[in-house]
């Protein structure tokens, strides 16, 4: 569906995106996960022809450049910044961005109609932004992408300062897209996220993809072996094992007290600790 | 084009929303055209009152002692300053360079009418007056009436005038053929009866003369027209609010240029700028909404101040041709001038900084403080490089200069130019995104 191969951007003496190379599938939902600044949202910017790359090539699969018109028509995007007019209502919104991409009369209608109910602001579609919630505002944000029915959606942190309600119904809207065939690239530094809607997930971070797989690929290949705790009356005592119901089904066959037993499974923050050497909230 | 038309109305219900743009964009103009205009309401046109000395020409085609005389009461006037010309036309020339506010002529035969006037002459002035001084029109109308009747009442108190009166009546009279005899008879035992009754007046003391049997005949006539100013530059305003409201239109404009300036560098800082980006209408489509929308406010703000103007302001506009051509040049002008603020600032900040700096100093010489005509020459030479000065002069010209479409082709090929040149440096200048 989206193909980059060898992207590169640098502003000034920061080499901002290097080399980066992704294909994505149709239907699936692709994370890009990195911390900020790791050149998430600039290889977003690229991906739907914002930005030009100073090297390498974005495809939009059957449509070409993705600054075609036919490549705009599929694509949707919810950038980070609130890009929303702030005066208007969120019905005017929608309609708004709605003729730009060629929807009239009733089709018009019923996919502001049909989004708003998605995001769950179809009672509050005729008051002006300006008074809405941040949470409210990011979902309308979502909900702008999405108006024109794109088949490729590109979500950059769409979560990003958001209540923990606004937050799960934005995680539920992004399942629910996936389940309709789109597909989906979400950029978040939120290892979590990640880890329960993608699909695929490529870590990136100071411009370079470090890898790309499904979470479980990635954790095989970088997370390391599970860490069992096996608390007893005389301590505490770590195994790391990557097969650990193994090790916890041994300790208990070995008698004793056992006090407690707990399972830390490595996960993506372990990826990426472990492909460079931080945190991702570092 | 739905697309340009949809950015367009956008960005106008954006305008009127934000009370603050709508306010200094619609509000203030008016508020400041009405203004001015009230304050200078006693300076021009027929909204003067209170008009002090009246500087006059006067040509004595008649050359006899009874216009030098109306010449010397004209002279002694105090509401007058006179000045003498040779020929109508001189005194002419003299009212259309504003040196003097009307030319009043003693026509030939003047002493001959003011020895007859018992023949049936009439003692003819003619006044020609500066159409653009209405008041003084009427003060010089009046004035002319008063000294020629007082030139009637004393040549009916002077003896001698008097009877050199009489007797040219008398020999007009017995010339005559379209007088029937016996009225003749009547007529001429009339003079008799007033010459005998003269020596009485000869004999009696001034004071008793004033109340004289002639005082409310006034064979007296007073013509005043209005000249024609048809050359462009010599005209002064009809009223005070044909001045202010060109005003209010500077400062209209300067709203809308700055409001859509502004709002088009908001937009790249808010990120609606990269949604409109991703769009399938091309960079191009949203830059025409954008001046399309700018176009359509400074239209609306113009229309707008000029139907207030001619409405209860009582402005009169001579040529809606000229007029419509104006309002369309100078908002195109200054569509022109807003890309070009877009293109060169980066941010809002820096929209609001360009302007403040830049676009209100030029408003404020191009005519939106201080009325052009008003200015010092070298003011107002300077004052050229602002496209507010064009935009005033074509608005004055189309007001109350008496601008015909010739006069309109270089402050229409001017405002053009500011517009295209706005139009191709601005766009050439536009960043699409905030961190390019």
């Amino acid at each position: 569906m989206l193909r980059l191969e060898n992207l590169v951007k640098t502003f000034g003496a920061l080499r901002a995106v290097d080399g980066v190379s992704i294909e994505i599938r149709p239907g699936e939902v692709f994370g890009l996960l990195g911390p900020n600044g790791a050149g998430k949202s600039t290889t977003l910017a690229m991906a739907v022809g914002l930005t030009a790359p100073d090297s390498g090539r974005v495809e939009i699969t059957g449509h070409g450049s993705p600054t075609s018109p036919s490549s705009r028509r599929v694509l949707g995007i919810a950038p980070q910044a609130l890009a929303l007019y702030h005066d208007l209502t969120a019905e005017e919104n929608l309609r708004f961005f709605g003729r730009l991409y060629g929807l009239r009369g009733s089709a018009l209608k019923g996919r502001v109609d049909t989004v708003l109910a998605m995001v769950g602001l179809g009672d509050r579609r005729r008051d002006r932004v300006k008074t809405y919630s941040g949470g409210m505002q990011r979902r309308l944000n979502l909900a702008a992408a999405l108006v024109h029915d794109p088949a490729l959606v590109l979500l950059d942190e769409p979560t990003a300062g958001v209540d923990p309600q606004s937050r799960n119904n934005i995680l539920d809207l992004v399942r629910l897209l996936a389940s309709q065939g789109r597909t989906i690239v979400y950029t978040t530094h939120y290892m979590e996220e990640a880890q329960k809607l993608c699909t695929r997930v490529g870590i990136i971070d100071k411009g370079r993809l470090l890898g790309v797989g499904t979470v479980d690929e990635l954790i095989a290949r970088h997370g390391g072996k599970a860490v069992v705790t096996i608390e007893r009356d005389d301590g505490a005592e770590r195994v790391e094992s990557d097969d650990p119901m193994v090790v916890v089904a041994k300790a208990a066959a070995a008698g004793g007290t056992l006090r407690g037993v707990r399972i830390d499974r490595p996960d993506l923050e372990s990826v990426f600790l472990a492909m460079t050497g931080r945190r991702l909230r570092d | 084009m739905n697309a340009i038309v949809a950015l367009a109305l956008k960005d106008l219900k954006l305008l009127l929303r934000d009370r603050a743009n709508a306010f200094f964009t619609f509000v203030f103009p008016l508020a400041l055209a009405v203004f001015f205009g009230y304050v200078f309401s006693g300076m021009y046109g027929s909204g003067g009152e209170g008009v002090g000395q009246l500087p006059i020409a006067v040509v004595d085609l008649s050359g006899g002692p009874e216009s030098r005389a109306f010449l010397a009461d004209l002279q002694a006037d105090a509401a007058l300053e006179v000045t003498l010309a040779a020929t109508q036309a001189e005194g002419e020339a003299l009212v259309k360079k504003k040196k003097v506010g009307a030319c009043v002529v003693i026509p030939e035969g003047f002493d001959e009418a003011a020895g007859a006037l018992f023949a049936g002459k009439t003692l003819e002035v003619r006044a020609y007056v500066d159409p653009t001084r209405g008041a003084e029109g009427g003060l010089l109308t009046g004035k002319l009436n008063e000294l020629a009747f007082r030139r009637m009442q004393g040549a009916f108190t002077d003896p001698a005038a008097m009877r050199k009166s009489l007797d040219n009546s008398r020999a007009a009279l017995d010339q005559s053929d379209a007088i029937d005899p016996a009225q003749k008879a009547l007529l001429f035992d009339m003079f008799d009866s007033i010459t005998k009754a003269q020596g009485g007046l000869a004999a009696a003391p001034d004071g008793a003369n004033a109340q004289g049997g002639f005082n409310g005949w006034k064979p007296i006539q007073v013509t005043v027209e209005k000249l024609e100013f048809t050359t462009a530059g010599r005209a002064m305003p009809t009223s005070s609010y044909a001045v202010s409201f060109p005003q209010g239109v500077v400062w209209g404009l300067l709203g809308c240029v700055m409001a859509f300036a502004v709002s088009l560098a908001g937009e790249r800082a808010a990120g609606t700028l990269l949604r409109l980006t991703v769009a399938p209408i091309g960079k191009g489509a949203i830059l025409a909404g954008k001046a399309l929308a700018c176009f359509l406010a400074c239209l609306l703000v113009q229309c707008l101040l000029l139907l207030l103007a001619i409405g209860p302001f009582k402005v009169r506009v001579p040529d809606w041709g000229v007029m419509l051509l104006v309002v369309v040049l100078t908002s195109f002008a200054f569509t022109g001038l807003m890309m070009l603020l877009a293109g060169l600032a980066r941010t809002e900040g820096a929209a609001q900084g360009l302007g403040r700096a830049v676009v209100l100093i030029l408003a404020m010489i191009g005519g939106g403080t201080i009325p052009l005509f008003i200015l010092p020459a070298g003011v107002q030479t300077f004052s050229k490089v602002s496209p507010f000065t064009w935009a005033t002069i074509s608005l004055e010209g189309a007001l109350w200069r008496g601008y015909a479409w010739p006069d309109m082709i270089l402050p229409g090929a001017v405002l053009l130019a500011f517009g295209l040149v706005g139009f191709v440096v601005g766009v050439s200048a536009m960043r699409w995104s905030s961190s390019t």
